[in-house]
Formats: C-alpha cells, sequence, structure tokens
C-alpha cells in the first residue's frame, strides 16, 4: 500500500511521473528499455490502469485517443528542448497500444454476429479520473517555452507553481548527495499540511462546535430589576430640539413636505414600463392607414344609474322600440339599474362581436377624402346673366305649318323673313315677328328639304333649297320690291348665258361620275311658285353654305354612300357652275359632314366626322386642322368677327355626343372649352351672325336650345369668357329628335329653332 | 298743446290723420263746405270709396280711385305715410277719381283671317272730329278692319259688315294689310305688305250698305308698310316701312307727286307672269319725302298730337326719332335698348309710349331737355307690345296690345320705384274671348300661339276694340267710362 501510496503521490505532482521514475530509475541513453523496465517495474496496478485508460479512451472515441497521445506528445515535447532524444518515450507511447491485445472478446450474438465484449472497467481510486483532476497543469493551450525562464512550468488546480523536473546530473548529484531521506509518517503529514497550508499545529480542529457567546434567543427576563427611569418617559429634549430643527428647516423650504414631482418621476422611471405606443409617430394619411374614429366621451344616457331626465318616456321608449334598428338614432335606451349589481349582462354581447367583425371583414374602411371647400368658391367668378342682357329668354312666336319634322330654317339678311324647310318637301317663307305664312312652295313630293339657307347681303332675295337630290335657288315672289327681285332675277338668270357659252360635256363624259352637274331650268309648275334653278346633284345635300358675297355656296352631301370626289362641292351662281374641289376623301373619321366658309378669309372649313380641317382656296393648301376630340361633329360655325378685329379665329363645334366646343384656332387644335350640358345631341350651332351680340347657341335632341355668352375680346392675351346663360324649352321631342336646326337673328338678340315636332319658335 | 296731448291719446288707440279729399270731376265733387276730415289711418281704397261714397250721398255708389300726391293709393294710409315719411299730422291731401271699371266683353267679329289692323269712326273719335261740319250721329258708329287677307271691312256695331274692300283683282292690295285708319267718315287710308298705301272712298247708303272703292294709291315704300298714322286737317299721312324708311304723304292727288316708276307693280317681272287686270285704274302717286335715317324697319311713325308737323317714328333699331315735317329732317333720336315696335303720343305729358320687344312699354320724354330717356317703364306683357292707344278720357290712360293675346290698361300714376326706375303696373288686362269660348281661359298661350293682339283702338264711345290673330274683333267696354262721359 505504501508503495502504491508513493507512486499516487509521485503521480500527484505530476503526470509524467512514470518517466520521471524511468528517469530517475533507468539509463538516460536507453530510454526505450528504461521504459519497458519502468513499466515492467511498476506495479500490475499501473499498468492495467494504463491499460484501461487507453481501452476506455478507445471505447469512447477513437480520436480521443490520438488527442490523448497528441497530450502527451505535447507534454514530452516539452521535455525536447532540455532533452536530446524525445522521440523515444514517444515511440515507446505509440507502440504502447499497439503491442497491446484488444481490450475486448469478440463473441458470436445470437443472430450469429460478431459482438464485442468488453472488459469491465474498474473504478478505482488510480484512476486517470482523479489523476487528470488533481494534477493538471492549468495553464491552458499555450505554449511551454513561456516557461523556459522561470523554474515552474505552470500551475496546478490550487494555484501552486508546478516545478519543472529536476533532470540529469544536477538531479543526481543531488540525490546522491542526500542521505536516504528517512521521512516519518508524522513527518510526512506536516509535510503535507504544510503543502496544504493547513494549520501545522498538531491537534487543530478546524471544525470544533460553535459556542454562542450572544445568544439569538431572547431572554425573557431583563438582566435588571432596576425600575424604569424617569428619561424613559420624558419627551427627549434632544429630539425635541432636532424636530424643530426639521421643522425650521421645512419653514424656511430648505426641507419640503413632499418630493418634488420630478423626483418621483425619476423614480418611477426605475421602474420600466413598456409603453406599447410610447415611439408611435403619428402616420401621415394614406389610403391603407385609417386611424380610428374618436369617440365621445360617454355621457350620462350610458350610465347604468342616469339622472331621471335622461330616462326615456313610454311614448319614445314605443317609438324606439317601433323604428327599424338601422334607422335609430341612438342604438340604447338609458336604462335605470339602481346599483351596479343589478345591471345585467350586455344582451348583444355576441351579435355586436360578430357584426364588428363582419364589418371590418366585408366593410374594410376606406377613407372618403372630404374636401372642406365653400362650394361656391369654385364656381369660376361669371358674370350674372343680368348684366348680359340682352339675350332670348321666352318664346315669342310659334310658327305652325309644317308636317312633318322642320329640318332646317334660316333668317333672311334683313331679319323680316323666316324660311323654313321640313319634312313634307315645302319651304316657306314667315313674317319673323307674328309667324305669318307668306310664301310656301313643295319642292318635293317624297323628299324633305334638308337646309335652306339665304344668299347673304341686301342686294338680292335668293334662298337656297335642298330637297332630295337637288338643290333649289328660288326667289320668293312678294317678299321684296320689285327691284330687288329684279335684281335677284338678274343675278341668277346672268349665269344662263356663261353655262351655255361652254358646251355641255359630250354624253361619255356625262356617265362618268365626278362630271359636274348641269344647271337646269325648273319645271313651269315650280317656276311659278318662284323657282329659278335646279341643280341635280345626283347625292343628297344636307349642307348649305354661302360665301359672305354671295356668289359661292357650298355643299356637302353627307351620305356614307356618297363618293368622296363629289361630297364636297362649290358652285358658282354667276357662272351657274358647280365643282368639286376635292378629289379623295379627308383624312381621318369619316364623310365630311359640313362645311362654311370663312367670314373674312378665303378660307373653307370642312367638317368630316371628327376634325375640321381650313383650306386656302386660293393657294390650295391645307391651313388647319382642329380636332375637337368629338366623335361625330354635327355642325360648327365660326365666329363672325374672327380675324377682323384681331384676335384669332373662333369656333365652334357641335357634336352628336352631346359637346359643345369652342375652339380658339390660335390657342390650339384642341378644344379651348369643352360645354357638356345637354342630355343628348347636339343637332346645330350658330354665333350670332355681324357680332352685334357677343351670343351663340345650340340646339339639342333633348327638346331644348342653350344660350351662352361669348365674348371675344380683342387683344390677343385674354381667352374668350363663355358664360352660359339660358335653356330655353319649348320644342316638343318627337321620335327621339328635338331640335333640328337653330338661327340668329341678324341685327336683334332673338334666336328661331325648328323642331322635330313640326314648329319653328321664335325665342327673344 | 291740449290737441297734441289729445291727438297722441288717439294715437295710442287708432291712428288718425286728417284728410281734404278734392277732385276735378265736378260731377262728383264734395260740397263745398266739407272741411277736412279725420280718418283711421288703416283705411283702404275700399273704405275711402265707401266714405266718399256716403258724403255724397249717391243712391249708386261709384268706385273711385284715391291719388296721393300723384300716385294711387294701394296700400292702407298707414303704410303710405310710414313708406313716403310724412306725418300723421299734416293734412293729406287726396284726390279721388272715378275707379276704371273693368272693361266687359261687348263683342266679337269673326273675321276670315287674321286681323292686323283696326280703326273706329265714331262722333268722338279722331276722324270724325276732324271732319268739318259732318254730323255724325250717335248709334252710326262704325269698325273698320284690315285684315291677312288684303281686304278692308266696315262693320256696324251690331257685327254686321256693311263694306268690304275690293279684292287684288280689282284694285285693292295684293297683299296682306297691316295698318288702316279712317281719314274721315268718307275716307279710309289702308297699308300692307305690298308696299302701298290705299286710299279709299267710303260711301254709305240709307239702308247700311256701304261701299269702298279706291280713290288713290300712293308707291314708294320698297318693303312692307307696318303702320300708318293720318292727320286729316293737313291731309297728310305717316308710315312706317320694313325698308327702313317713313313715308310722308299727302292724301290730295293734286299735291302728291308722280309714283316712282320703278316701284309701280309692273315694273317686275310678277306682274308679267301673272298680269292682274284690274278693272279699275286708280290713281298713282308717289310719297311727298321718305323719311330715311333708321338702320332698321320702322315699326311705328306717328303724328304729334299737338303739332301736325312733327313726326316720331319707331324702328326696330332700337331707336325713336322726331321729325320736322315741314323740312324732311331729322330733330331728334332716342336710343333705347330695345326693339321698337308701336309708338303712341301722351301730348299732355310730353311722353311717347313705345311698346317694345322686350315686353314692355317704355315712356320716353322726347324733349331735348329730357335728361334721361327712359322716363318711366310699364312692365307686364309677356310678349312684344305691338299696339299702343291712348285713353280718350283720360291723359293718364293708355292701352297696348301685345302678342301675347292681352290688351293692358296702363295709368301711368300707378307707378312704384324699384331698380330699373319708375316701373307701372297695368291697371286691367283684357284676355281674348276666344281663349274664354274654347275653354281655355286659364291655359297659357306659348308666345300668345293663335291670340296674339295686333292692333288696338280706344274710342270713347265704341270702348276698346282689338284686333288679333284669332280672326277677331274684340270689342270691349267699361261701363263706368259711359256712364262718366254722359253725366
Amino acid at each position: 500500500m505504501d508503495a502504491r501510496k508513493a507512486s499516487k503521490k509521485r503521480k500527484a505532482v505530476t503526470r509524467d511521473v512514470e518517466e520521471e521514475a524511468g528517469v530517475f530509475s533507468g539509463d538516460e541513453l536507453s530510454a526505450e528499455n528504461l521504459d519497458g523496465a519502468l513499466s515492467d517495474n511498476n506495479n500490475d496496478l499501473s499498468e492495467s490502469e494504463e491499460e484501461d485508460s487507453d481501452s476506455e479512451i478507445e471505447l469512447i472515441d477513437d480520436f480521443s485517443d490520438e488527442d490523448d497521445e497528441d497530450e502527451e506528445e505535447e507534454l514530452d515535447s516539452d521535455e525536447i528542448p532540455s532533452d536530446t532524444e524525445p522521440v523515444a518515450p514517444k515511440k515507446t507511447q505509440k507502440s504502447t497500444p499497439v503491442n497491446e491485445e484488444p481490450n475486448y472478446r469478440i463473441v458470436k450474438d445470437a443472430n450469429g454476429n460478431e459482438r464485442y465484449l468488453y472488459d469491465e472497467i474498474n473504478p478505482d481510486d488510480n484512476s486517470d479520473y482523479s489523476d487528470v483532476e488533481e494534477n493538471a497543469n492549468t495553464i491552458g493551450d499555450i505554449p511551454l517555452s513561456f516557461y523556459d525562464l522561470y523554474p515552474h512550468i505552470g500551475y496546478d488546480i490550487n494555484g501552486k507553481r508546478i516545478m519543472r523536473p529536476a533532470k540529469g546530473e544536477a538531479l543526481d548529484a543531488l540525490l546522491d548527495s542526500i542521505e536516504p531521506l528517512e521521512l516519518s509518517q508524522e513527518e510526512l503529514e506536516l509535510l503535507k499540511k504544510v503543502q496544504m497550508n493547513e494549520s501545522t499545529i498538531d491537534g487543530y480542529n478546524p471544525y470544533e462546535p460553535l459556542v454562542e457567546s450572544f445568544s439569538s434567543q431572547l431572554e425573557i427576563m431583563p438582566l435588571s430589576a432596576a425600575p424604569e427611569p424617569k428619561r424613559r418617559f420624558v419627551p427627549s429634549k434632544h429630539e425635541a430640539k432636532r424636530v424643530m430643527k426639521i421643522v425650521k428647516a421645512i419653514r424656511e423650504g430648505r426641507i419640503l413636505p413632499y418630493r418634488p414631482p420630478e423626483e418621483r418621476e425619476e423614480k418611477e422611471e426605475d421602474l420600466i414600463n413598456y409603453d406599447l405606443w410610447a415611439d408611435e409617430v403619428e402616420r401621415p394619411d394614406h389610403i391603407m392607414h385609417i386611424p380610428a374614429p374618436k369617440l365621445p366621451p360617454p355621457g350620462y344616457e350610458e350610465s347604468y344609474h342616469p339622472p331621471p331626465e335622461y330616462l326615456p318616456e313610454k311614448k319614445e321608449r314605443k317609438e324606439w322600440e317601433q323604428t327599424d334598428p338601422e334607422d335609430r338614432e341612438k342604438e340604447f335606451l338609458p336604462n335605470d339599474f339602481g346599483s351596479l349589481r343589478r345591471v345585467p349582462g350586455y344582451e348583444n354581447f355576441v351579435k355586436e362581436k360578430f357584426e364588428r367583425c363582419l364589418d371590418l371583414y366585408l366593410a374594410p374602411r376606406v377613407r372618403r377624402s372630404k374636401l372642406n371647400i365653400d362650394p361656391e368658391s369654385l364656381l369660376p367668378k361669371l358674370p350674372s346673366p343680368e348684366e348680359l342682357k340682352p339675350f332670348p329668354t321666352t318664346c315669342a312666336t310659334v310658327f305652325r305649318g309644317h308636317k312633318g319634322r322642320v329640318r332646317s330654317l334660316n333668317v333672311d339678311p334683313t331679319g323680316i323673313w323666316l324660311a323654313t324647310g321640313g319634312d313634307d318637301g315645302t319651304v316657306r317663307v314667315w313674317e319673323i315677328l307674328t309667324g305669318r305664312q307668306l310664301w310656301s312652295v313643295k319642292l318635293s313630293d317624297e323628299d324633305a328639304v334638308n337646309v335652306v339657307r339665304w344668299r347673304p347681303g341686301k342686294d338680292a332675295v335668293i334662298l337656297a333649297a335642298a330637297a332630295g337630290d337637288d338643290l333649289f335657288l328660288t326667289v320668293p315672289p312678294m317678299i321684296a320690291d320689285p327691284e330687288i327681285e329684279k335684281a335677284s332675277l338678274d343675278i341668277i338668270d346672268a349665269g344662263w348665258g356663261y353655262a351655255a357659252s361652254n358646251p355641255p360635256p359630250s354624253a361619255a363624259d356625262a356617265n362618268k361620275k365626278n362630271t359636274p352637274p348641269q344647271w337646269i331650268r325648273p319645271s313651269s309648275e315650280l317656276a311659278d311658285a318662284g323657282v329659278c334653278v335646279v341643280i341635280p346633284l345626283r347625292y343628297v345635300p344636307k349642307s348649305i353654305s354661302w360665301h359672305r358675297r354671295g356668289d359661292y355656296f357650298v355643299t356637302v352631301c353627307s351620305g356614307a354612300s356618297t363618293p368622296a370626289s363629289v361630297a364636297i362641292a362649290i358652285h358658282t351662281v354667276s357662272k351657274h357652275l358647280t365643282q368639286y374641289p376635292f378629289r379623295r376623301r379627308l383624312k381621318g373619321g369619316g364623310p365630311p359632314q359640313t362645311a362654311h366658309f370663312h367670314p373674312s378669309k378665303p378660307i373653307l372649313f370642312v367638317a368630316n366626322q371628327r376634325s375640321i380641317r381650313g383650306y386656302d382656296l386660293s393657294r390650295q393648301l391645307l391651313v388647319k386642322i382642329v380636332q375637337p376630340g368629338a366623335r361625330w361633329i354635327s355642325s360648327f360655325d365660326i365666329h363672325p368677327t374672327s380675324s377682323t378685329a384681331s384676335g384669332g379665329d373662333n369656333i365652334i363645334v357641335g357634336s352628336y355626343d352631346r359637346r359643345l366646343l369652342w375652339h380658339d384656332l390660335d390657342l390650339s387644335q384642341r378644344p379651348y372649352k369643352t360645354l357638356r350640358y345637354h342630355r343628348k345631341a347636339i343637332r346645330a350651332v350658330k354665333f350670332h351672325p355681324g357680332g352685334r351680340y357677343p351670343l351663340f347657341a345650340d340646339a339639342s335632341d333633348d327638346g331644348s336650345l342653350q344660350i351662352f355668352h361669348g365674348s371675344v375680346t380683342g387683344d390677343m392675351l385674354s381667352n374668350a369668357s363663355i358664360v352660359p346663360l339660358k335653356v330655353l324649352k319649348g320644342h316638343k321631342i318627337t321620335g327621339e329628335l328635338g331640335v333640328l336646326d337653330i338661327d340668329w337673328h341678324p341685327r336683334e338678340a332673338w334666336c328661331v329653332s325648328a323642331g322635330a315636332d313640326g314648329t319653328c319658335r321664335l325665342w327673344m | 298743446m291740449s290737441g297734441d296731448q289729445e291727438s297722441s291719446a288717439v294715437n295710442v288707440a287708432q291712428r288718425q290723420v286728417r284728410v281734404q279729399l278734392t277732385t276735378q270731376q265736378e260731377d262728383i265733387a264734395l260740397p263745398e263746405n266739407t272741411g277736412p276730415i279725420l280718418v283711421p289711418t288703416g283705411l283702404r281704397r275700399y273704405a275711402l270709396s265707401t266714405l266718399v261714397n256716403n258724403l255724397l250721398g249717391s243712391e249708386k255708389p261709384v268706385p273711385f280711385e284715391f291719388l296721393i300726391n300723384g300716385t294711387f293709393l294701394r296700400t292702407s294710409i298707414d303704410e303710405y305715410l310710414t313708406d313716403h315719411g310724412i306725418s300723421a299730422e299734416t293734412t293729406l291731401e287726396i284726390e279721388y277719381v272715378r275707379a276704371l271699371t273693368p272693361p266687359l266683353h261687348i263683342a266679337s267679329f269673326q273675321h276670315d283671317d287674321w286681323v292686323s289692323a283696326t280703326d273706329v269712326l265714331s262722333s268722338t273719335s279722331p276722324a270724325a272730329s276732324w271732319a268739318s261740319g259732318a254730323t255724325f250721329s250717335k248709334g252710326q258708329e262704325r269698325i273698320l278692319s284690315g285684315s291677312y287677307d288684303g281686304l278692308l271691312r266696315i262693320w256696324n256695331m251690331s257685327s254686321e259688315t256693311i263694306a268690304t274692300s275690293p279684292a287684288a283683282s280689282e284694285g285693292g292690295h295684293t297683299a296682306s294689310i297691316k295698318a288702316a285708319k279712317f281719314v274721315s267718315p268718307n275716307q279710309i287710308a289702308s297699308a300692307g305688305l305690298d308696299r302701298t298705301v290705299r286710299l279709299w272712298k267710303y260711301t254709305e247708303d240709307d239702308d247700311f250698305v256701304g261701299k269702298i272703292t279706291p280713290q288713290l294709291d300712293l308707291y314708294g315704300h320698297k318693303a312692307g308698310i307696318e303702320s300708318l298714322a293720318v292727320h286729316a286737317p293737313s291731309n297728310r299721312l305717316l308710315t312706317g316701312s320694313s325698308d327702313h324708311n317713313v313715308g310722308f304723304w299727302s292724301t290730295k292727288k293734286a299735291d302728291a307727286p308722280a309714283a316712282p316708276e320703278n316701284l309701280l307693280p309692273n315694273a317686275a317681272r310678277t306682274s308679267k307672269r301673272r298680269k292682274l287686270n284690274t278693272s279699275v285704274s286708280t290713281p298713282q302717286r308717289g310719297p311727298l319725302a321718305l323719311l330715311s335715317a333708321h338702320t332698321g324697319p320702322v315699326s311705328a311713325a306717328i303724328f304729334d298730337a299737338k303739332d301736325s308737323t312733327v313726326g316720331y317714328s319707331a324702328s326696330w333699331d332700337h331707336s325713336l326719332r322726331t321729325w320736322d315735317l315741314v323740312t324732311s329732317a331729322l330733330v331728334d333720336t332716342r336710343t333705347t335698348s330695345h326693339s321698337l315696335l308701336s309708338l303712341e303720343h301722351l301730348p299732355e305729358h310730353s311722353l311717347l309710349a313705345a311698346g317694345t320687344a322686350a315686353r314692355h312699354i317704355t315712356l320716353i320724354d322726347p324733349r331735348a331737355s329730357a335728361t334721361t330717356v327712359a322716363a318711366m317703364t310699364l312692365r307686364g306683357h309677356t310678349n312684344a307690345v305691338v299696339s299702343l292707344a291712348r285713353d280718350p278720357s283720360s291723359t293718364y290712360g293708355l292701352i297696348s296690345g301685345s302678342h301675347d293675346g292681352t290688351c293692358r290698361i296702363w295709368d301711368i300714376r300707378s307707378t312704384k320705384t324699384d331698380k330699373d326706375g319708375v316701373v307701372g303696373e297695368s291697371v286691367y288686362s283684357i284676355a281674348r274671348k276666344s281663349l274664354e269660348e274654347e275653354g281655355k281661359v286659364d291655359s297659357k298661350r306659348v308666345g300668345g300661339e293663335g291670340v296674339k293682339v295686333f292692333s288696338v283702338c280706344w274710342d270713347q264711345t265704341v270702348g276698346i276694340v282689338s284686333a288679333g290673330e284669332d280672326k277677331r274683333i274684340q270689342i270691349n267696354r267699361g261701363e263706368g267710362v259711359l256712364s262718366s262721359n254722359k253725366v
């Protein structure tokens, strides 16, 4: 046991005990043998112990085995600088596991497979665990070369230095010099105590039982039987002094009776309250973020015990119960329960939660952006219609006589007569103020009179009318005085000679489609009625527009079947000549609809369904394109003072898609203003001629006319101001058609309208 | 002082005012000794009228109108005093006049076509008064009508046609007649869309059968003639035409210059084609003068009621012009803001009443000294006012015929002041009987369709004669009007 103990002691010093032992006992040069000898010298237990540890490590892992070896290697390598043969011990170390027989047996198990049976581990005192625990060098994983200059090589677990083992001759010399050391058991104990920093006094017991000199137990009896001294019952002067000091301090304000609030807050800050909304930044309004509405605080009515005046009367209660829940002003009735404990559970709780969820699910809150703008301020500053008088306001005369629709009407240049043409094939002339029919002629039995237009100028009274395929130039008799009537006839008759001087085209030419038609004399019946010339156009002209001088007029056959080359015709009265100025169809937007001459410039404006083009007739150039953006232009009119007073050309365009568009040609191709006030298609638009009144009007299929004030200023900087003035209603809608044509009196602010109900009306 | 106390004490109970009732008509004057009367201020016209009737002691109450400071009392006296800031302690001078009784429908004369012009021949009519020495007995009143069919008709009061003018083929008008007037009991002037003024001789034999024979054709206008005014003592006619001219004519063949050749009917193609073989050849004459200054059709031309050498004309060009007919010179131009369609002179007030296309009547002071163009506006019509006539019995009265199918009687004293200046309201409105007969009294005709009034004439004897689109001449008369004149 001693030997074993000794070995154990040695081991406790360092792990390298065995080698040390080898060094101690054996020859340095034959380290291998030494080692072997050492191992031989070692008792069986140590060997078996080694074996055990090895086998155990192997059992755990091969790597751990290697680690173990590495560790040993390192420790060896520590020695290497001072040792010349570092390899030898290593070899032995390495060879040991190889030489050893495996610490297991192979047995067949029940299935016939190999089964490894290991030896049982002997948990001896000498096992590696305690060894490693007790004597490990604790300097950690640093190179041992750091300790080269020191006598120790590290620290054990108790903080003691692990001394560098003595080596070589010095050791031998020391050992030799020392007498064989005989240490008694007591001396060993002493050494051990010294080593362990324990008291070396013999018999010293560090764990002696505690003697309680001051008892924790409370003594019941006082130590002294002396009576209580008086001072104990007398208020302490010292205390009083101190209290007075404090009182004085309080009075002077040096001591505050309460802690200042900020201190308390500070104290509260120590307490961590997690405020979820503390750092919530107000989010800007966004469509995806709608803050919940703020509810008003509850009032008396919501109380469980409201003042009696808040309680509903019987009648109110009944009324509340009878109204539909959705129509109720408030969702509950104030109820008096007397005390809180009598308040019943909320009966609609589930229902309300359900509805709330339903709301959230079905009706996500969407912000309705509510504009807080005074609607008055949005209205444009328009002058009051009262200031813009005169304009037509009431129906003054109804012209009855036409059977079927009145398709077209026109006031003559003198402003006394009104010409109308209608579905009954007649052209009629009326006295404008009284509504007296003065003259009538039936131009066609089947076809409607599509358009009637007086020749401008007061030197003659010529009425152009289109019925069916034919154009008629008529001089209504007895309308004007003989002189003017004669002049009118002369103007028309002058062309016969010109036409006669140019021989009619040959039959072959006549067969061609775009041969200009010959102007012919009317039948005697028509001639008696006042018709002077018939122009057979072969297609149905829907629009006539005179040139201001009265020598030319342009007709447009807007039917879809009309060949493009003959759709637009310009007729010269003085030469009885018809010309087709356009060979091809106008680009973009179907057949041409209507055409007008510019009131002062030699420009012909032609409208097709979507655009209006201005052609300079003298230079034969396209000069203007107007794109109103309407789908189907029905009519347009050119401002009468266009380009004369300065200022640009202004055009109003009416379209079948209910729009009335004002164009300033100098401004843009696009409309300057779009007026959408009609419910149905706009049939006709017209400026007041002559420019005396800045008025214009439109006629719509909804049976109404609208009068606008549109003044064009002279200077280029300001735009035209347009003010809607009046809606004139009166025409009945007949067969989806309302007002078909409109015209202004040449001098007065009166207008006339032709209705599909067979009447014309004068508005003044 | 005691009086003051007394009046204030009375004020508490019922305010009273001292009034002095006066009248200019002797037959209804109060006795001389009637001093100022203390009346409660709450009285209105009706109570005052009863009061005056009581004072007069008349067995049959006569309705009266009351004028304070030249305007009719339309409110209670109290309100009047408050409005005009007059103290109730002053003595209020109140003039009373016979109230105009509502004109009642007397008769309607049916025509074949629209009636455009009408005139009356009676003992009180201008034509009769001009006829020097001619005796015109009562019961021989004649009514002249000119129609759109080109015919003139003479009616007696029992709605019988006494005479009809010859047709176009026999020297009559070849187009609608627009104006017709008696020049004298034996002479008629008419004008129309055939651009001629025709003078007719009217004769009547004993058994009430008249004859209208053409006497003179006057050529000169180049467009239809809209209006005609006659002044028999000077044998002058004044016409307004759509050719922008005012024609000044003589009714005497000898005075008149020759007719312009180019305007005669055979000058033009129409005459060639449809040759009018007129059996009668009427002398043709031209105008004394054509007054041209208007820039629009002349709708009305009248003589000054006092001075036949002064003429006035109204036109569609918004202007009212004064002419010196002796020199054919334009004297003055007054421009209004609307087309003028009719004209009448109110000589006692130096005012010209002009009916406009803007549905009102403007009273214009034509004198050069007048500062404002429009002295007063009479509002109420709903369509163009195309005819005006004076009240024969009152210098303040006026009647207008309008295309809205009504005639309205106005009194220029019945006014109020609003933002447009002095505005008058009509006293009575006469609707067309034809509407009533159709059972559509209340139905509103758009633009007076079918019932337009084209001409109106107010005679003291016959009453109000109006002609219109309903092809009728309608006679209305207020009973009181006649009875008051008889007394």
